[in-house]
């Protein structure tokens, strides 16, 4: 399952639906969630932009590949979009599977390629200015490790 | 003669202050090509910054891929991206 939403998502549900009973030996889960980024982090959030239609689609395709590369269960990407403030949840990736092996690997390569692969955008917002996050080098240089 | 979508995201959509536009192409043209045009013709230089990303109808596209007007619907122009 992919989703992009603006609704906050529940760990444990998530977790339950990747469980296939008899099957599932592992689950590997990563959750994204925004830290403070500035002085005053009441006052401060983020606004995450999507580009319809792509970001779904570049989602779908960086999970075939996990799936292509890796014997797994399921894979659940869900990614939020609008306004988030400091300590909300950003990104959920889990993956089962029957061995430990295979969760943790997929589960940090669909995170490494949904940060430089694909469309979202952060701005950070606070009483002084609205600033769009530039992007890492050491993301795209993470990809390395799955050539 | 075909009309293209054209869509900008993030801070050049803001730089830019569009989100979308219709342009009219004659024949199949790059991406480079298409960039050239849009910023002489919008006058924003912005466009040709290296760092700058293509997609042709949802997929990354680099500056020597072609855009056939008759099969192309949309072409998205952004800066990297920046999720996760």
């Amino acid at each position: 399952m992919i989703a992009v939403q603006e609704q906050d998502f529940s760990v444990q549900e998530l977790y339950e639906s990747l469980c296939v009973a008899h099957k599932t030996g592992a689950v590997a889960m990563f959750v994204g969630r925004v830290r403070d980024f500035s002085d005053d982090p009441a006052q401060s959030s983020f606004v995450l932009e999507h580009y319809p239609g792509m970001t779904e689609h570049n989602l779908e395709k960086i999970v075939s590949e996990a799936k292509r590369r890796w014997t797994l269960l399921d894979v659940i990407v869900v990614h939020r979009v609008g306004k988030l403030s400091v300590n909300d949840q950003i990104v959920f990736v889990g993956v089962s599977s029957a061995h430990r092996a295979e969760a943790f690997a997929a589960c940090d390569f669909i995170m490494d390629y949904l940060k430089s692969r694909a469309a979202f955008w952060k701005k950070e917002i606070t009483p002084e200015k609205e600033e769009w996050v530039e992007a890492k080098t050491s993301d795209e240089e993470s990809l390395k490790r799955w050539k | 003669m075909a009309n293209l979508k054209i869509v900008f995201f993030a801070s050049l959509r803001e730089t830019m202050k569009c989100d979308e536009l219709e342009f009219a192409v004659d024949a199949a043209l790059t991406v480079r090509q298409l960039k050239e045009l849009l910023a002489e013709q919008l006058q924003q230089p912005l466009l040709l910054e290296e760092k700058i990303k293509a997609a042709i109808d949802f997929d990354f596209a680099r500056d020597d891929d072609l855009i056939n007007p008759e099969r192309v619907r949309e072409v998205a122009f952004f800066p990297p991206v920046t999720g996760g």
